[in-house]
């Protein structure tokens, strides 16, 4: 019979590391510092998140710049060019209109965050719990999501709006009703296929326990493309609801957001051309600086393009 | 399981999502505060109005109606639609249908054929300046809604320039002497597609060139035109085919901005204006049809999938 001996730390030796050429020189980073190195080594990216902050900056502190009144109604100064005090001009009632602008553009990134997050812990949750339980419960939750994915999902905001009425809550239930079911769809395959995978069949051989094959493997990789997700969809969320504000199905009255003010500026662009163009530009450099970031989150994440 | 069953299970999930779909928009709509009828009857005396709520069926309890309507979907009759009398919602559709299919059409031919084009470009010439400038391009034309750039167009080509009619439409059956009028919707519409579509071919044709049997042709000693045209450009173009059912469905929704900014008879137009005026008929009427034909797109994606491509097995609907 074969004698089974349990050797002692002391007695094992390293072997295999005679030369320097087979150390490991590189230091050990953690995926996240990685990612974080690898965005920053990419221009495009860097200089769309300079824009971000430079659109976040104007956003909270815009109005209080300018200085100029943007809410009473001033018959004086009343389709003003952009000029000194004015930098974008004035709107038909005299209200200073880049004040509005930022103003809007608050408005419409406060929506477009919360539909995102919605979006997100919503379809997290049902994914979630679709892979975990799988089976029946899996089969009857795929079923449910491809009735969702097969509603067009403009006529279904639209419906919506007309019944909850041309509000901010309103608008925020029309537009997430049915954008959680690719995210359900990503987490539900990524946890599934995380769950097949090999590394995770490895690591719980070598005695990984469920928290730390849950923080080390399924969060990481997850995270990563829920990141994406929230990137891509943010302009989307931008987009839908300058459209449906300027075809009248969405914000109005005295509620102002870009597509607002997109809206209001159409009916003057033959006179006063600046006032649909500054909103849709900023709206355009917006979206411009999500998708930039969005695109260079995608190469930082993918630890395959570690270099 | 092979694909008969398969497709069968698929037209059982789109004939209840059409169901739940118009049940679902009957119920919004009833729960609608107000009526298409009530901007009408105002000034209307008490019989008069009783007589209008009840030849639309209005006055009856909702459950009814909802079974009504129902039954009447089954039977392909739609009714007729309250703010224009006398006009059916298969009327409208078959009048106003053709002009959101020209439109649709011509987006789709000119923006997949440039988005093919330009994909390639990029492909071959990986990492050059033309590369860069087509990427530069797609992230940017992505970045623009679609809404601004009819807008744009509309303002600058329109507006300044005067080159192009500002709104409207070639009148039934003109196709040539009208085409001025569909140009600048179409350019509107078409830089989505190829934005998309050169990206999504660049990747694919990326990928195709590192798989083995593109190695393999090369070491045959063909040359790198016949190894792009006959062995990589044959393979990358599945998620092309793939892709394109769901620009077809795409394209009603984008149909919505661009008909409202020209003025163009359409279908887009045309249900924004009834859901605005809770025109119910209509509404139902044109949700169905447009689901429809939106479900049906999707159904061709998911058949596609599996036959185009060999290496994507059918199992039990899970995607």
């Amino acid at each position: 019979m074969m004698e089974v001996r349990v050797y002692s730390a002391e007695e094992l030796q390293r072997v295999g590391i005679e030369n320097e050429a087979d150390v490991i020189t590189r230091p050990v980073i953690s995926y996240w510092k990685g990612a974080i190195l690898r965005f920053k080594k990419n221009h495009i990216a860097m200089f769309a998140f300079g824009l971000f902050v430079l659109f976040l900056f104007f956003t909270l502190f815009g109005p209080a710049l300018s200085g100029e009144n943007y809410t009473e109604i001033d018959a004086a100064n009343r389709n003003i060019g952009p000029n000194g005090s004015f930098w974008f001009g004035t709107d038909q009632l005299g209200r200073d209109l880049f004040s509005r602008i930022w103003i809007g553009a608050r408005l419409s990134v406060i929506v477009a965050l919360v539909c995102s997050g919605i979006q997100i812990v919503f379809g997290s949750i049902y994914g979630g719990i679709m892979a975990y339980f799988g089976g029946k419960v899996d089969a009857v939750m795929m079923r449910i999501i491809e009735v969702v994915n097969s509603f067009p999902s403009l006529l279904v905001t639209l419906l919506i709006m007309m019944v909850v009425g041309k509000n901010v809550i309103g608008l925020l239930i029309a537009m997430s009703i049915t954008s959680w079911v690719g995210t359900a769809r990503i987490v539900r395959g990524q946890i599934m296929l995380l769950r097949e995978s090999e590394y995770v069949k490895a690591s719980q051989l070598l005695g990984g326990g469920a928290a730390r094959i849950i923080k080390k493997h399924l969060l990481p990789n997850t995270i990563s493309l829920l990141i994406l997700d929230l990137c891509s969809s943010i302009p989307d969320y931008i987009f839908t609801e300058a459209s449906l504000s300027f075809l009248g199905m969405g914000l109005g009255g005295d509620i102002i957001s870009l597509g607002v003010l997109i809206s209001d500026g159409k009916t003057k662009m033959q006179f006063y051309p600046w006032q649909m163009i500054f909103p849709a530009v900023v709206l355009v450099v917006a979206v411009l600086a999500f998708n930039l970031i969005g695109d260079g989150l995608r190469d930082a994440l993918d630890p395959k393009t570690v270099n | 399981m092979n694909l008969l069953k398969y497709i069968l299970k698929k037209i059982a999930i789109a004939l209840a999502t059409l169901f739940v779909i118009a049940s679902a928009t009957f119920f919004l709509l009833a729960l609608t505060p107000g009526d298409a009828l009530s901007a009408r009857v105002e000034k209307l005396p008490d019989e008069v109005t009783q007589r209008l709520y009840a030849k639309y069926g209005l006055d009856r309890p909702v459950m009814e109606r909802y079974f009504i309507t129902m039954k009447g979907i089954l039977h392909g009759d739609f009714g007729e639609s309250i703010i224009y009398e006398g006009e059916t919602v298969q009327q409208i559709i078959s009048e106003k249908g053709p002009v959101s299919a020209r439109l649709g059409i011509q987006q789709m031919l000119l923006g997949v054929t440039l988005g093919i084009l330009l994909g390639i470009l990029a492909a071959v010439k990986k990492g050059s300046f033309w590369d860069f400038l087509v990427i530069f391009f797609s992230v940017l034309l992505i970045s623009v809604p679609t809404l601004i750039f009819a807008l744009m167009l509309q303002a600058v080509f329109a507006g300044k320039l005067g080159w192009f009619p500002v709104i409207g439409w070639p009148s039934k059956g003109d196709w040539l002497g009208g085409f001025k009028y569909t140009v600048l919707p179409t350019l509107a519409g078409c830089f989505g597609y190829i934005a998309s579509y050169a990206r999504l071919l660049k990747v694919s044709m990326l990928d195709v060139m590192n798989q083995d049997y593109i190695l393999t042709a090369e070491s045959k000693g063909l040359s790198r035109r016949e190894v792009i045209v006959h062995h990589v450009l044959r393979n990358s173009f599945i998620p092309i085919i793939t892709r394109l059912p769901m620009s077809v469905a795409m394209c009603i929704t984008g149909s919505f901005f661009i008909e409202s900014v020209f003025s163009i008879p359409g279908l887009g137009l045309y249900y924004v204006n009834a859901v605005a005026a809770q025109d119910v008929t209509i509404v139902m009427g044109e949700t169905v049809i447009l689901s429809a034909i939106y479900i049906f797109v999707i159904f061709i994606t998911d058949i596609l999938y599996t036959v185009v491509d060999p290496r994507i097995r059918i199992s039990g609907g899970n995607a």
